[in-house]
């Protein structure tokens, strides 16, 4: 039963392609959201029953599904953000090629409950691998365009750096305990320990896109602005902090893993704020901001409070979900992700009041959800060490800002300066008379969708009414999430707390002075950008070196991807030149010497006897390559050995060994007449 | 009945050359007939395979042949060359099945893929030492011609280069087994009695040598790195069919072959050595990934991650019989993992020289800087390309994960530096394949490609038939899997 919850979702994937195919919109995104809905009520269920799972592999493994405190919470904000997220790419997402593109998120969703589920390290890297594959075809997922294969190729490659770390770790449980169960892992020591935290260390880092790895979530934006949604807020990102949250109690045995993570997360967090606080481009803002968030969750279990980082794990879903959707009509309405072109807020009213809510959140302004988890890292640091409190406090400063700055530059009132916005968007903008660009092939009015290159026109024209209930879908979408985050406030009530822990474990008692001065520097941040955006500096000039996560996408192409590039291609030449010669040798001797003895077979031999011939031309074939690839030297060696052997035996001199040679020789015997025959 | 799974191709071949005319759809529809014979008399194998006997080998068959010697007509599986035949009659059968240009001699060339069946099976069917030998070499000759005759570009030469390169391996292994068989006593070539009794076991030097002979024969048949440069000419310029065949049942024979000779007979020598059998092996995995990556041209791009795949399973075979006392399971996982990845990659490798083969047929071009968004086109196609892709480079749910987890978890027990290095060449091949996916699909049209057909239905059906074994077995594993390890279990000592 707890089985169906991972694979429903995926096991549906295809039919809902096919069944997207050759309905409407409408159909696909209802089908796509009861196979969701079904999935979420499974989740509600399995969070509240705790049921467990096993399936028998073969060859002594079993793959386990089991559900504790943060597999719970998770199964169930999976299942529900890729509820919303659907539905709203259904509704959204461009016209063409929509049913894979909603298919694929449906898997995507399975293959993350797989993931979060998972019982045993092998059903976690089997998820862990899934939801990259899944990834893949979501960024990909307007292949016409050269760059997007190009960037889901490049997020690939990048996470699966990381998956080379969950199979190490998968080999280092099973040859320390034979076994591949979480349950056994407490087993582990010595060297397979520390090989099996820094597998896992490496494969979240890299899926949750921290320092070094964090640019491939700038590739990962080249998908459709639903896949960023549900990648940034539940799937794929979020695994890495999941893992290690989920096996914190066995990371933590080596001394080192603290260290270790905090470093990371605090660099990601302060670097990926300040590469999202000088983005000029809406959608890399954001996914700069997810980084740097999931650097605080990398502190928080550094520090030894994994349910801070659960905590903040969830809020930060809420948000940043919120946020891309938001986004996305945004982008759409101006044609673009520049920051500089939007100011949407008096076109998009409902939009962005929403964002705003969620903006808050991101800036961890109270009584929001959000701003509660932050306080529990800011906690969970100065619980370790008071300096790691100030760099929380700092990053969460640059978190207040980028989210500030996000929020009025997207959703602000038009600026004295009028936005370049191509064209004046209006709140219901989808009933408008449509521009020239936005007319499809038939000429009747349709969803305007951004994917209107050159190619087939849209399979299906909308009509009126389907429109306006599609915004509908897409606007609540966005209400929902604004409406969540709102929710989570209630961690401020008292008696939240416990509830936690009593999920995820222990928090960190609240420290006066790390409260306070995290709370003023969010609030020096947001009134800060206030200012800068009456005066209109707000946008500011970025240094693109900066804005690109500091040059690091530039470093690893020149450093790693170029030279292993150079390499394959000269090793294919060295391949080519110098191992593949003496066969080539070898075999063009071997042609002229045929040849060479075809010519005299046809002067001297007659007809009759030419089998025989032939035979030894292919003998002598034979002995020219042998001669010729230099095997005779070894052929030699091993031969005087085996005679020395005949020699010393006792059947030798009962004379039997010769026979050995008939055998052989009848072997090469029948080869050759078959040769012959079938010229 | 074993037998009859040989001999019935064979009498396919034999009747198919003697007949004087045949239209060469009618050729091709009786070839199909006759290779789904042993499948089927290989799938009720599977069901009379008793998997709780500790036997060697089961469904034995045994006629005499040349009793002085020791040498007889003798068959019989075990569960690793069980899957690996099977597997072998699921790629002959799609091999005959795709649709190919058989230039007006359809007659020859499924006479010379079904007399290439027979011989493939009773080198994994056979238990007679000498007879593996001459099956061994029988594959030279059959896909010597069909190369030569039914190949393109350069075909003759490379077709050469493959059969001498070959055939000089597998004399080396003649010796070997030469050497092997002179210490039995009585003289026999049966198999069984050869692992059960170990002859060479504590004679160092002779059986050094011995073991040396028999794997660098089989390794240039594998094909293992530095022995591997007759294999990127021939598969590209055999046709597709037989390039499946090629990369899916002949390199079997040199993994399969260290499994059944060396590992099985020479198990104290294999073990003293296996270090550096796992450091080739090594070598060949990021080697073939990294050349691979360096291709530009469509099927020897394919032709490379073989020897990346095939360094997998030998990595694996070297685990299985590394003298590692303590880790009994990781080492029958290996030895299971590695079958698997004969079996997987046979499915998946052929899957994809089948394609490579449907863009031959459509613009005799392999050359993957000429294509470009063919997704739009040709989505069967590009999308069963994916499919075999994703296969490959290792994604769950697919059969080619199922084994390559399995190697890393054994080698990470046994040998963790080799497995470590390894693990590279799950990343070029991702790098590769990806790489190969978006020259040819994804992107602009050339315009030239505009009329680009997509798969028609047999060659959708055959494929869709491959990937669909492919699918079954990443997903559901156990009946494999549970087959395999009956025999790994019994070969790497554990219980």
């Amino acid at each position: 039963m707890l089985w169906l919850l991972p694979v429903l979702p995926l096991a549906l994937a295809p039919a809902i392609w096919r069944l997207g195919s050759r309905r409407s919109r409408s159909d696909l995104g209802r089908a796509a959201a009861v196979v969701l809905a079904g999935t979420a009520a499974l989740a509600v269920w399995a969070a509240a029953a705790r049921p467990s799972a096993g399936y028998r592999w073969g060859a002594g493994i079993t793959l386990r599904l089991t559900v504790d405190g943060p597999a719970a919470v998770m199964a169930v904000l999976v299942a529900t953000v890729g509820l919303v997220v659907v539905a709203y790419a259904a509704a959204h997402e461009a016209e063409r090629a929509l049913p894979r593109l909603v298919a694929t998120l449906v898997a995507f969703v399975g293959a993350m409950e797989l993931l979060v589920l998972a019982g045993d390290v092998l059903t976690l890297l089997i998820g862990w691998e899934l939801v990259g594959g899944c990834s893949w075809a979501l960024i990909a997922h307007e292949w016409r365009l050269a760059a997007k294969p190009a960037a889901a190729a490049h997020a690939f490659l990048v996470t699966r750096v990381g998956d080379l770390g969950l199979f190490a770790a998968v080999g280092a449980a099973f040859a320390a305990t034979g076994s591949v169960a979480y349950g056994s892992l407490s087993a582990l020591e010595g060297g397979w320990l520390h090989l099996f935290v820094a597998g896992v260390v490496l494969a979240a880092a890299a899926k949750s896109a921290q320092v070094p790895f964090s640019p491939w979530l700038f590739s990962a934006m080249e998908g459709p602005t639903s896949v960023s949604a549900l990648l940034h807020a539940a799937a794929m990102v979020a695994a890495g902090a999941y893992a290690l949250v989920r096996l914190h109690p066995v990371l933590d045995g080596v001394e080192w893993f603290g260290p270790v993570v905090i470093g990371i997360g605090l660099a990601t967090a302060v670097a990926g704020g300040i590469v999202a606080s000088v983005q000029s481009d809406a959608k890399k803002l954001l996914a700069a901001s997810t980084s740097a968030q999931f650097g605080l969750m990398f502190l928080a279990v550094g520090a030894g409070y994994p349910a801070a980082a659960l905590a903040h794990l969830t809020t930060h879903a809420a948000m940043k979900a919120g946020l891309f959707l938001a986004a996305g009509i945004a982008i759409e309405a101006v044609g673009g992700a520049q920051l500089g072109r939007m100011g949407l807020g008096r076109v998009l009213p409902s939009v962005a009041s929403a964002s705003a809510v969620v903006a808050l959140a991101l800036a961890a302004v109270p009584p929001l959800g959000a701003a509660w988890s932050k306080e529990q890292i800011a906690a969970a640091a100065g619980h370790r060490a008071p300096w790691l409190a100030v760099g929380v406090a700092v990053a969460g400063g640059l978190s207040a800002w980028y989210a500030a700055r996000f929020q009025l530059l997207a959703f602000g009132p038009p600026r004295a300066a009028e936005p370049t916005v191509e064209r004046r968007p209006q709140e219901s903008w989808c009933l408008s008379p449509p521009s020239a660009v936005d007319r499809p092939a038939g000429g009747q009015l349709a969803t305007p969708r951004r994917w209107s290159e050159a190619g087939r026109p849209p399979r299906r024209v909308a009509p009126k009414a389907e429109d306006t209930s599609l915004l509908r879908v897409e606007r609540s979408a966005v209400a929902l999430t604004a409406l969540a985050s709102l929710a989570l406030g209630l961690l401020w009530w008292p008696g939240a707390e416990e509830v936690v822990v009593g999920i995820a474990g222990p928090l960190a008692p609240a420290g006066a002075w790390e409260t306070a001065l995290s709370l003023v520097l969010v609030a020096m941040a947001v009134g800060g950008a206030l200012a800068a955006y009456r005066r209109g500096t707000l946008l500011g000039r970025s240094s693109a070196r900066v804005a690109d996560w500091f040059g690091i996408p530039a470093a690893t192409r020149i450093a790693v991807a170029d030279p292993a590039i150079a390499l394959a291609a000269a090793l294919a030449r060295f391949d080519d030149a110098v191992l593949g010669a003496p066969a080539r040798t070898a075999a063009g001797a071997g042609r002229r010497l045929s040849r060479r003895l075809a010519a005299g077979d046809d002067r001297i031999v007659d007809a009759g006897v030419r089998a025989t011939a032939r035979a030894g031309q292919r003998l002598a074939r034979f002995g020219a390559s042998v001669t010729e690839r230099g095997f005779d030297g070894v052929v030699g060696g091993i031969a005087g050995v085996v005679s020395r052997a005949g020699r010393d035996s006792r059947r030798l001199h009962t004379g039997r060994a010769h026979q050995y040679y008939v055998v052989a020789t009848a072997g090469a015997l029948v080869l050759i007449a078959l040769a012959v025959a079938g010229r | 009945m074993l037998t009859a799974a040989i001999v019935v191709p064979l009498l396919g071949a034999v009747a198919m050359v003697a007949t004087r005319r045949l239209d060469d759809r009618v050729a091709r529809l009786v070839a199909l007939a006759v290779s789904a014979v042993p499948l089927l008399l290989l799938a009720v194998a599977w069901f009379r395979f008793d998997r709780g006997s500790r036997a060697l080998f089961q469904l034995t068959e045994e006629a005499p042949w040349i009793p002085t010697l020791g040498a007889g007509w003798r068959v019989g599986v075990d569960g690793i060359s069980l899957a690996v035949a099977s597997m072998s009659a699921v790629v002959f059968c799609a091999a005959v099945a795709y649709p190919v240009d058989t230039r007006g001699r359809g007659r020859q060339y499924y006479g010379w893929l079904l007399f290439l069946e027979a011989v493939s099976l009773g080198l994994f069917l056979t238990t007679d030492l000498l007879v593996f030998y001459v099956f061994f070499d029988l594959s030279l000759v059959g896909m010597y011609f069909l190369i030569a005759r039914w190949g393109h570009g350069d075909a003759r030469l490379s077709a050469l280069k493959f059969f001498l390169y070959t055939l000089a391996g597998s004399l080396v292994m003649l010796l070997g087994i030469l050497g092997l068989y002179l210490e039995t006593d009585p003289l026999t070539f049966d198999m069984a009695t050869i692992i059960q009794t170990q002859p060479l076991a504590g004679n160092g030097v002779r059986a050094g040598m011995v073991l040396l002979a028999l794997v660098v024969g089989l390794a240039v048949k594998t094909p293992l790195v530095p022995v591997h440069t007759w294999l990127p000419p021939a598969h590209v310029d055999a046709p597709g069919p037989v390039s499946a065949v090629l990369a899916g049942v002949l390199l079997k024979m040199g993994t399969y072959g260290l499994v059944r000779i060396p590992l099985s007979m020479l198990a104290g020598t294999f073990a003293r050595w296996a270090w550096l059998i796992a450091v080739v092996a090594t070598v060949s995995v990021v080697y073939g990934a990294l050349v691979g990556l360096g291709q530009t041209n469509l099927k020897a791009r394919i032709a490379y991650t073989s020897i990346n795949h095939m360094g997998y399973t030998v990595l694996g075979i070297a685990v299985a019989g590394a003298a590692a006392a303590d880790h009994p399971d990781a080492r029958s996982l290996a030895l299971t993992g590695a079958t698997v990845e004969m079996v997987a990659h046979g499915l998946i490798t052929g899957a994809l020289f089948l394609l490579a083969g449907s863009f031959w047929s459509r613009t005799e071009d392999y050359d993957l800087g000429h294509y470009g968004g063919l997704a739009g086109p040709a989505r069967g196609l590009a999308l069963t390309t994916t499919v075999a892709a994703f296969a490959s480079l290792g994604l769950p749910g697919l059969a080619g994960f199922v084994a390559e987890v399995q190697i890393f978890i054994g080698a990470f027990a046994v040998y963790p530096v080799a497995a470590g290095i390894a693990l590279l060449g799950l990343l070029v091949t991702a790098a590769l394949f990806l790489q190969m996916l978006q020259r040819l699909f994804f992107g602009e049209l050339p315009p030239e490609r505009r009329s680009f057909p997509d798969l028609r239905v047999p060659e959708l059906a055959t494929v869709g038939a491959l990937l669909t074994l492919v699918v079954v077995i990443g997903v559901y594993p156990r009946w494999l899997l549970d087959l395999v390890e009956v025999s790994s279990r019994l070969l790497t000592g554990g219980g």
